[in-house]
C-alpha cells in the first residue's frame, strides 16, 4: 500500500526532480472516483476499471495545466504550489461529497477472509492489496529498466538537457511519468478505500509517511522505495505493538497505553533521521 | 559597478522602512480599534505579529540562507510548552518562561540543525518536517501535559506588567516583534549575515574563502529557532493554552506560505506576507458568504488556487509588487 503511494512519488520527485506534495490528494480523487463509478455502474470491478484511466487522465490535465510550469522553480515554490492543490481539492470533494465520509463496499469474493495459518483469518481484500503492489512493484521495475520508454525516462532523470539534444521529447515524457505517478496513486487510493473511509485530507497522513519512505529508501530509486517501505511498515507496526507493552514494565498502564501509540509513531521519524545522518543521501541512492 | 551597490542599498533602505512604517502601523492600530470600537481586530493584530515574527525568524535561514526548513512550527510549540509546563511546576514568571524558552529552542535548535544540515536540498526539507514530527507525537505522548488536548494555562506574570489589563499584552508582542526586527535588520547588515547570504548562492566559494559555512548556517538556525520559540511564548500567553496542534506540519506549510506571500529573503517580507494571510484567512469566508452562503465554509478552494497563482505569476510575492510599482511608476 504505502509502497504504491511512495512509487508513484518517488517517480515524480527522482525522476522528474519537482517536489509534489498534493500527491495525497492524488491518493483522495482515486478513491472517490472509485467508490463514485462503483456506486453509479453497481459493479465494484467496472467502478475500479474505470478509475483508473480517469485518474490517468486526471495527471495528465493536472500536468499540462499547472505542473510544467513549475519544473525551472526551486523547491520552495514548488511546495507550494501544490501546498495550494492540495487545500484547493480538499475543499473541491468536500463541496462535491458533502463533509462525511464515505464508504465503500466490497463485493462478496473480496470481502470474506481465508485462513493461512490455523486460527488466523485474513481479509481477502488484503491479500489482494499486497498482490496489486507486488503487481506494481514488478511493472515499474519492468517499465523503467527493460523498456526503450524506461531508458528514455532514465536518460530525461540524469540529463535533460543532452537527452532533449538527443532528440527526446522531455515535455511529452514527463507528461507521461507524471500521470503514471498519479495513477499509482490512485489505485493505493481505490484498495485503500475500503480498508478506511473515504474522506477529503484522508491522504495527507500518508503523504508524510510515503515523503519518509522515499527519503529512506533515497529520491527517485523504485526499488529503494520498495524495501523501504517494507522496513517503514515494519517499524511502524512493530513499534506500536511492542512499544506500550514495554512502557507497561516501567510505569504505570494509564500512562503507557497514553504515550505508548505517540511515541510508536515517532519511532518512524526518530527511524528515517537516524538513516538520514548515517546517509545524507538515503539506503539507495540512485547511482550516478 | 558602483550604481549596482547604490541602487541594492536604496533598494535596501526602502525595504527596511516599509517594515518600520508597517510596525509603526501595527503599534498605532489600537487606537483606531478603539476609536471605531472594533476589539476583535486587535486579537487579528496580535496574530499577524506573532505569526509575523516566527515568519520572520524562518525568513533568516530560508530567504537569507536558502535552507527551506519545513518544521519551524515545532520550535513555537516548544516556546508556548516552556511556558505550560513551567507554569504548570508553578512558575509564574513570564520573563522566567521567556528565558526557558529561548534556552530550549536554542538548545534543540543546535541539536536539529547539526543534524539536519548534513543534508541538503529535498532531505534537508524532509528531516526537518521529521524532527517537527517527532516533536509533535512527543507532546502528544505527555499525558501529564494534556497529551492530545493541550493544556489551558494563565497568561504569565510579566512583572511590573499585567497582561490581564487591556492592552498590554498587545505591546508586549508589539515590542518583542520591533526588537526581532531590529536584531534582523543589524545581523543582516552584519558580517555574519552577509556570509550567511553568501553561503545561500555559493557555499563552496564561501569555503574556498576559508570559511565554514556549516557553522554560519547552524548559527542561522538556532537564531531563527529561537526567534520561533519567542513566538510561541507569545502564542501561548495570547491563545492560553498550549497544545501539539500548534506545532502541526500544516502550520510549517502556513509559515511558508507567509513567506512566499510577502516575499523571501526581505526583511519586511513575512510581517507583510503575514498580514496578507491572515487578513484573506478573515475576509475570503465573509466575502464568499455574500456570494454563495452555504460555502463560506470552504473558503480553502479560492485560497488555495490563489496561491497557485501567485507561485506562478507573482515573483517575489508581495514585496516584489511594491518594488516593481516603485520602479516601473518612477
Amino acid at each position: 500500500m504505502l509502497f504504491l503511494i511512495a512509487a508513484g512519488l518517488t517517480l515524480v520527485l527522482g525522476i522528474m526532480d519537482f517536489v509534489f506534495l498534493a500527491h495525497g490528494s492524488q491518493v483522495m480523487i482515486g478513491a472517490y472516483a472509485a467508490t463514485a463509478l462503483t456506486a453509479w455502474t453497481g459493479n465494484f470491478y467496472l467502478g475500479v476499471a474505470l478509475a483508473i484511466p480517469l485518474t490517468f487522465v486526471f495527471g495528465l490535465l493536472l500536468e499540462t495545466l499547472i505542473i510544467r510550469h513549475l519544473y525551472h522553480r526551486d523547491h520552495m515554490e514548488q511546495v507550494l504550489a501544490s501546498f495550494g492543490l492540495i487545500l484547493f481539492f480538499n475543499e473541491l470533494v468536500r463541496i462535491g461529497f458533502g463533509p462525511a465520509a464515505l464508504f465503500s463496499n466490497l463485493p462478496p469474493m473480496l470481502s470474506g477472509a481465508v485462513t493461512i495459518f490455523p486460527d488466523a483469518p485474513y481479509p481477502v481484500f488484503r491479500l489482494v492489496v499486497i498482490g496489486v503492489g507486488l503487481l506494481a512493484a514488478v511493472m515499474i521495475w519492468l517499465l523503467v529498466t527493460r523498456t526503450r520508454l524506461g531508458a528514455l525516462v532514465r536518460a530525461g532523470a540524469s540529463n535533460r538537457t543532452m537527452a532533449a539534444a538527443l532528440g527526446v521529447n522531455i515535455a511529452l515524457l514527463q507528461r507521461f511519468v507524471f500521470a503514471i505517478g498519479a495513477c499509482l496513486a490512485g489505485i493505493a487510493g481505490m484498495m485503500l478505500g475500503p480498508i478506511t473511509t473515504v474522506e477529503s485530507g484522508m491522504g495527507e497522513p500518508l503523504l508524510i509517511l510515503s515523503l519518509v519512505v522515499i527519503i529512506i529508501g533515497g529520491v527517485g530509486s523504485v526499488q529503494g522505495a520498495f524495501i523501504a517501505a517494507i522496513m517503514v511498515g515494519l517499524v511502524d507496526t512493530t513499534g506500536r505493538v511492542l512499544l506500550p507493552h514495554l512502557l507497561r514494565s516501567v510505569m504505570d498502564q494509564a500512562t503507557a497505553d497514553g504515550a505508548g501509540p505517540a511515541l510508536a509513531s515517532m519511532l518512524v521519524y526518530i527511524f528515517m533521521s537516524v538513516v538520514l545522518v548515517v546517509r545524507p543521501r538515503g539506503l539507495f541512492p540512485p547511482k550516478g | 559597478m558602483p550604481g549596482v551597490f547604490l541602487t541594492a542599498i536604496r533598494d535596501g533602505v526602502k525595504q527596511h522602512r516599509l517594515l518600520w512604517l508597517l510596525l509603526g502601523l501595527l503599534g498605532l492600530f489600537p487606537i483606531v480599534t478603539s476609536v471605531a470600537d472594533l476589539p476583535f481586530w486587535n486579537d487579528v493584530a496580535m496574530r499577524i505579529m506573532i505569526l509575523g515574527m516566527a515568519a520572520m525568524g524562518l525568513n533568516l535561514i530560508l530567504g537569507f540562507g536558502g535552507l527551506v526548513s519545513f518544521g519551524h512550527a515545532a520550535f513555537i510549540g516548544l516556546g508556548a510548552y516552556a511556558v505550560g509546563i513551567s507554569q504548570f511546576h508553578g512558575i509564574d514568571s513570564g520573563w522566567l518562561h521567556t528565558l526557558i524558552a529561548l534556552g530550549l529552542t536554542g538548545v534543540l535548535g543546535l541539536v536539529i540543525g547539526f543534524l539536519s544540515l548534513r543534508t541538503s536540498g529535498l532531505y534537508f526539507i524532509m528531516i526537518t518536517l521529521a524532527f517537527a514530527q517527532m516533536l509533535y507525537f512527543f507532546f502528544v505522548s505527555l499525558e501529564g501535559y494534556g497529551g492530545d488536548d493541550g493544556m489551558i494555562l494563565d497568561r504569565a506574570e510579566f512583572a511590573p506588567f499585567d497582561l490581564y489589563e487591556p492592552l498590554r499584552l498587545y505591546y508586549l508582542i508589539w515590542v518583542s516583534l520591533a526588537l526581532v526586527s531590529l536584531m534582523l535588520m543589524m545581523v543582516i547588515q552584519s558580517r555574519f549575515g552577509l556570509v550567511l547570504q553568501a553561503t545561500r548562492s555559493n557555499a563552496g566559494r564561501v569555503e574556498a574563502m576559508g570559511l565554514n559555512p556549516l557553522r554560519f548556517r547552524i548559527t542561522g538556525f538556532v537564531l531563527s529557532a529561537m526567534i520561533g520559540g519567542l513566538a510561541g511564548v507569545m502564542f501561548a500567553n495570547w491563545q492560553e493554552y498550549a497544545s501539539p496542534a500548534i506545532m502541526h506540519w500544516s502550520r510549517s506549510g502556513e509559515l511558508l506560505i507567509i513567506i512566499v506571500i510577502g516575499g523571501m529573503g526581505t526583511l519586511a517580507g513575512p510581517l507583510l506576507g503575514a498580514i496578507g494571510f491572515l487578513l484573506l484567512e478573515e475576509f475570503l469566508p465573509e466575502i464568499i458568504g455574500h456570494i454563495a452562503p452555504q460555502y463560506a465554509e470552504n473558503w480553502m478552494i479560492i485560497f488555495g488556487p490563489m496561491l497557485v497563482l501567485l507561485v506562478l505569476f507573482v515573483r517575489g510575492g508581495l514585496m516584489g509588487l511594491i518594488t516593481s510599482r516603485f520602479r516601473g511608476g518612477g
